[in-house]
């Protein structure tokens, strides 16, 4: 790297308020885009990695996965009813988070994810609402007034629990979650493909972001499912299912295995090509974000989990001990997720569109966008999920053997 | 025949098809009449922004009621720099070509900050060809005066060169280049 074309941080003189280097545009030292437009593709890619774990599931037979699978729809779809706020909040109107779903347009390419995201919204509340039929019949026979009204919505009206009526509903449930996979991984490849489409920012502009998105999408949901099993059924002092953990941390495996590669040859293929913006791309990642990049997402949060989930697969251990580093590993791709986020988004507009300079981003606690402004965020689906746990129970221990709205069939699943 | 339960299934399907319908006719007479004439937006807000009142006056409004400044400022080499640029939108001083109100004149330090809005080396991608750029306090002590002196106890704001100029055909030096 030319030493000249970045100079980390420049002392400045006197009337400068900010730590620049270089040619820097007026416009270009502000960070336009940052920490809303961060958690949106996070969001949408827990919404993602939650819904494949369902899939696996209910599409693909994974039987060792059904103590999670209908919680990670409900995880799923309280997650996919804040994926557009971040970003309503950052244009100043959060309250027309829903609007996106209900108004969708060809007329541009945001406007055009309305389309995927009404979608993935209405097959998302069939799926959930055929998934818990039979608890909600159960539970609407018991209550009275409004609620029992609630109830009758939600079962549409229809009490039938038997054989051929749960029958009919394994086979609705598998076509709309056939139908869900597609629409899931084109929500958050869209995401990316947002991203890919800016041509006039070297680091974003690659056809490999939808790719990378879509992974790591899988990696965060997956990891915040083991995580959110884990805490949720400890508070409760209820069991862990250990097969289960060990299907998702397997799937979790994979997938951060083909996020890392696609991460990582990214930036090779970047500095082997050597294409005409490659000095600022190499000055970046080597400049404002050698910490954040190269020591945070990659050595600390990518090197450490690979190394235990190798070493969770090879050796064989205790659940005693494999639960807590499942745990571990589980936070910390949830953490390695984020910051990839905050790399590809706000990263990518630490630099100037002159080629030659970068800026810095400090992120602030009681901006519109700032710290405070994410945790209260990040906390909404959380409240969703906890006012749906009441509506739907999470695990559907309450009732046994009627809940069976899958086929039973031999596969060798996991 | 059909049981109970596909029925209600049957239904579901054909309220989410209805609700689609009725959402997508919905959609129709809320749209705008003139949305799409043009583009991807409303034809009329064109007329409507057009229809806005004009807020900012040009350099030449200002001189007629300012004759020394325009004087001063059209010799200077400040004289592309636009009037509102430092004192304020004209509206906000003039209304049917009566004076309203005073403009904010900017005193002390407040002066320094706004020349340093243009005048700052540290803004690199401006170009020193075009726009005389320095680095505060090196200019300062450069020319050896006070830490604490403001541009314009040297500069005339208008005419930034004026008493440097002066001062040079009084005392006899001529400019180094």
């Amino acid at each position: 790297m030319n030493p000249n074309l970045y100079e980390a941080q420049s002392t400045l003189s006197h009337g400068a308020s900010m730590l620049i280097s270089n040619y820097v545009f007026p416009n270009d030292l502000h960070v336009h885009w940052s920490m809303m437009i961060v958690l949106y593709p996070y969001i949408t890619g827990l919404v993602d990695g939650a819904f494949i774990i369902a899939a696996l599931y209910y599409l693909f037979d994974v039987k060792s996965l059904k103590p999670v699978a209908r919680f990670s729809l409900l995880f799923a779809f309280a997650f996919l009813c804040c994926a557009t706020l971040p970003l309503l909040l950052h244009l100043g109107r959060p309250e027309r988070n829903f609007n996106m779903l209900l108004t969708p347009s060809p007329s541009s390419a945001m406007a055009g994810f309305g389309y995927i995201y009404a979608i993935s919204m209405g097959v998302l509340s069939f799926i959930v609402l055929f998934v818990y039929r039979p608890d909600l019949v159960e539970r609407g026979k018991k209550s009275k007034g409004v609620m029992k009204l609630i109830y009758r919505a939600l079962t549409f009206d229809s009490d039938d629990l038997s054989k051929k009526a749960l029958e009919l509903d394994t086979k609705i449930i598998r076509f709309l979650v056939g139908l869900g996979i597609p629409v899931a991984a084109v929500l958050h490849g869209y995401v990316g493909f947002i991203f890919g489409g800016v041509k006039a920012n070297p680091t974003w502009s690659t056809p490999l972001m939808p790719v990378i998105f879509l992974f790591s999408a899988c990696v965060s949901g997956i990891s915040a499912i083991v995580l959110a099993y884990i805490v949720i059924r400890k508070l409760g002092s209820l069991s862990i299912d250990a097969a289960c953990i060990k299907t998702c941390i397997k799937t979790l495996t994979g997938f951060f295995i083909l996020a890392f590669s696609f991460e990582m040859l990214e930036v090779f293929s970047h500095s082997y090509l050597k294409t005409g913006y490659h000095h600022m791309v190499e000055g970046l990642l080597n400049g404002p974000l050698a910490s954040s990049f190269w020591l945070w997402q990659v050595k600390i949060c990518s090197v450490i989990p690979l190394i235990l989930l190798g070493f969770m697969a090879f050796v064989k251990m205790r659940d005693s001990i494999y639960l807590p580093i499942s745990t571990i590993v589980s936070a910390i791709l949830l953490l390695q997720v984020f910051i990839m986020r905050w790399n590809v988004v706000i990263g990518g507009q630490l630099m100037s569109k002159s080629a030659r300079g970068y800026t810095v981003f400090h992120p602030e606690w009681f901006d519109k966008e700032g710290i405070l402004a994410v945790i209260i965020i990040m906390t909404i689906p959380f409240i969703i999920l906890y006012v749906l746990g009441k509506i739907f129970p999470f695990w559907g221990d309450a009732i046994k053997g009627s809940i069976s709205s899958k086929p039973v069939r031999k596969t060798g699943g996991n | 025949m059909l049981s109970k339960h596909a029925m209600r299934i049957i239904l579901v399907v054909i309220s989410v098809v209805a609700v689609s319908g009725v959402g997508l006719l919905v959609k129709a007479q809320l749209i705008p009449k003139s949305f799409g004439l043009y583009g991807a937006y409303r034809a009329d807000a064109i007329d409507e922004e057009a229809q806005r009142v004009v807020r900012h006056g040009t350099n030449a409004s200002c001189f007629g009621c300012h004759p020394y400044e325009a004087k001063t400022h059209l010799k200077g080499d400040h004289k592309t720099i636009s009037c509102e640029f430092c004192h304020g939108t004209y509206s906000d001083h003039v209304k049917s070509g009566k004076k309203i109100a005073d403009l904010p004149v900017k005193k002390g330090a407040e002066i320094t900050t706004l020349c340093l809005r243009c005048h700052n080396t540290e803004i690199k991608a401006r170009s020193t060809i075009v726009i005389k750029t320095v680095a505060m306090p090196d200019h300062l002590e450069q020319q050896k005066v006070k830490l604490t002196h403001n541009c314009n106890q040297c500069h005339n704001v208008h005419a930034p060169l004026k008493y440097i100029n002066e001062a040079k055909k009084i005392t006899g030096l001529m400019e180094e280049h």
